[in-house]
């Protein structure tokens, strides 16, 4: 075994060379980092946003989109009445009409942006437990309450929506009353306001969803309601089935964020590779002696394993360090949501693994350039 | 005493062939050779006449392409890469022309690198490191890095680290062809007295005379044959 003192001291004979690795691998640890973090933060934001205690009434073939379903109004409170098992406060059952569309906000009149928004009525808070009135109050008519990560995902400034700020719905003004927080879920980039309201600006007679919450009840009873009460033509559907279905939905744009950083991380590999291949010449006759003297291939890639890992590790901590200091943090959008990057424990362990493949990886141009010529023509070859 | 005990290296019909492109290059053509433990041959002859080719051979460096090659009583032509390298690390040391140390170790790490193949304590290792850096007389640069060191002594420390395992055999490629002739005079000391004091069987090429002339016997290669024999 070649000592651990021969791989260090190797490391630091060409210093533009360590620095290449250092910051290549740091590189393609932070691209693969990142990536696993929209991975993590976009799984985890829609698997948040779905309770599987709440019971999703949907238009029967519209289940994959809420904002294609259409349910006659009248079946929120057929449902009220019928469904036992509900979950009750203060005497109101849980039990949300709601209306989600897209829809243009605008700040001025020419900035318009499309936003998901959701008209509700106060019971909305009843089923959907997370959600809390951050600022202000819940909208009345002419107003309406924005997610506390609406400007994010709009692109609007952080201010945009304090309470008493005017804005443009679908170019009417109206007012903002208050901002509200639901950890971790997709509500807190969406606009919420009177039901009443957005169907009388959208020209709706129906509305979208009811969102049940269960207490004593069972899904299966809502199922069967909705079975029996073939007329309303209602399809139930957990909400954390369906945000696991949207999550399935969203699997390419994961697989986009993948698919960028393994094209970076290509790229600085095969870069990397090509500089660290050139960077051996010297080194083919060294090592040949080694072989002379009786190392045999293994302990000698074992070496050059250690001495690209070690490498490739000083990149690792770069970029956790980069990653910690410069990502974790940032919100990111997607269509239906904002959600914010963390460096969680596998988003690291992730990194980490990279780190360590680079550095084997790393040791495959040294070891291919120094072991592979016959033994006779490294010991007379210039270095 | 078994005459058969008495030959370290034994070489029948020894033939290596390289292919260059659609050539082959015949470094070695059919060369008997045999060597007595405790001899020290000098092998001279003109530029790619195959003495390193033969050296290579003898150092189980490079596999024969045909007949039979015997050295410190094993086979070689019948040795794997990896048992090969084993073999060498046990049976021979190899000194080069240009010493081919590890530039980033220092001389006694340079010299200790072969003793780290073998199970041996820090101590055990330290003390034939600095035993034999003490024979070849640098025992006081134990710690100097080669590029502190002059030809001379960079030569010596490879004839350590060649030396520190103990192996019967020591092989060396020109190993003053880069020397000034002071230099070159200290190694050819050292050399001979390896061979008088310490009964080591050397096979040195070279293609100065005077060096030769320390040996027991010089042999003439010319275009892969043995041309003539001299001395005792
Ligand atoms: N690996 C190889 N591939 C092809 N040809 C080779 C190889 N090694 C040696 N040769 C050829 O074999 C012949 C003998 O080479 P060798 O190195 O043994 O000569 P030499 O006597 O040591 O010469 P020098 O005194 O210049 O060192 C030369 O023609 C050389 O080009
Ligand atoms: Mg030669």
């Amino acid at each position: 075994m070649l000592p651990l003192g021969y791989a260090i001291r190797n490391l630091f004979r060409d210093p533009t060379r360590l620095l290449q690795a250092v910051l290549g691998s740091a590189l393609v640890v932070l691209m693969v980092m990142v990536a696993a973090a929209i991975n993590g933060g976009m799984k985890d934001v829609l698997s948040a946003s779905g309770s599987p205690d709440n019971v999703l009434l949907l238009g029967a073939g519209s289940e994959e989109s809420v904002l294609r379903s259409e349910i006659a109004e009248r079946s929120a409170g057929i449902a009220e009445t019928s469904l036992a098992g509900l979950s009750v406060v203060a005497g109101i059952r849980a039990v949300s009409p709601e209306v989600h569309q897209m829809a243009f906000l605008s700040v001025s009149k020419d900035d318009r942006r499309q936003a998901f928004v959701r008209g509700v009525t106060p019971r909305a808070l009843l089923v959907h437990r997370e959600t809390v009135v951050q600022q202000g109050r819940f909208p009345e008519s002419g107003e309406i309450m924005a997610g506390r990560l609406a400007w994010k995902r709009l692109g609007f400034p952080v201010d945009t929506f304090t309470p008493g700020a005017r804005v443009f719905f679908e170019d009417i003004p109206v007012n903002v009353s208050g901002v509200f927080a639901a950890p971790g879920t997709v509500m807190e980039s969406e606009i919420w306001m009177p039901l009443g309201d957005l169907r009388s600006l959208s020209l709706r007679e129906n509305l979208s969803c009811v969102v049940l919450r269960l207490g004593e009840g069972a899904f299966e009873d809502v199922d069967l309601f909705t079975k029996q009460r073939l007329d309303l033509e209602l399809s139930a559907l957990r909400e954390s089935d369906y945000f696991a279905g949207l999550s399935v939905f969203y699997a390419p744009v994961r697989g986009m964020a993948w698919m960028t950083a393994l094209l970076i991380a290509t790229g600085a590999v095969l870069g990397g590779l090509n500089t660290l291949y050139a960077a051996f010449a010297p080194r083919i006759r060294e090592i040949a002696a080694l072989q002379a003297i009786g190392f045999g291939r293994g302990p000698i890639m074992f070496s050059f394993v250690q001495e690209s890992t070690l490498a490739c590790l000083c990149g690792t901590l770069l970029a956790a360090l980069v990653a910690i200091w410069c990502v974790d943090g940032i919100a990111v959008s997607f269509s239906i949501g904002s959600f914010v990057l963390r460096v969680t424990p596998q988003v690291a362990v992730t990194g980490l693994v990279t780190g360590l493949m680079l550095g084997i990886l790393g040791a495959i141009p040294p070891g291919l350039r120094c072991l592979l010529p016959p033994l006779p023509s490294a010991l007379r070859s210039a270095g | 005493m078994n005459d058969h005990d008495d030959i370290l290296i034994r070489c029948h019909e020894l033939t290596k062939h390289y292919r260059r492109g659609d050539r082959t290059v015949t470094p070695l053509q059919a060369l008997d050779l045999l060597v007595s433990r405790g001899e020290y041959l000098a092998l001279m002859g003109p530029s790619g006449s195959g003495k390193t080719t033969l050296l290579n051979l003898v150092a189980g460096i490079d596999s024969p392409s045909e007949g039979k090659l015997e050295v410190c009583g094993q086979d070689l032509t019948q040795l794997s890469r990896g048992r090969l390298a084993r073999w060498r690390a046990h049976h021979v040391g190899y000194i080069f022309q240009l010493y081919h140390l590890v530039p980033v170790l220092t001389a006694f790490e340079n010299v200790e690198l072969p003793l780290l193949l073998d199970d041996l304590s820090r101590r055990e290792r330290r003390e034939r490191v600095e035993s034999t850096l003490a024979l070849v007389g640098l025992d006081d640069r134990m710690h100097h890095f080669p590029r502190e060191l002059s030809g001379g002594q960079e030569q010596r420390v490879a004839i350590a680290r060649a030396l520190v395992g103990s192996p019967e055999l020591l092989v060396a490629d020109e190993p003053t062809g880069d020397l000034d002739r002071e230099a070159a005079d200290a190694v050819l000391g050292l050399l001979r007295s390896l061979s008088r004091e310490y009964g080591k069987t050397i096979v040195m090429v070279t293609h100065d005379p005077r060096a030769a002339q320390a040996a027991d016997r010089i042999l003439h290669l010319e275009k892969g044959r043995l041309l003539e024999q001299e001395g005792a």
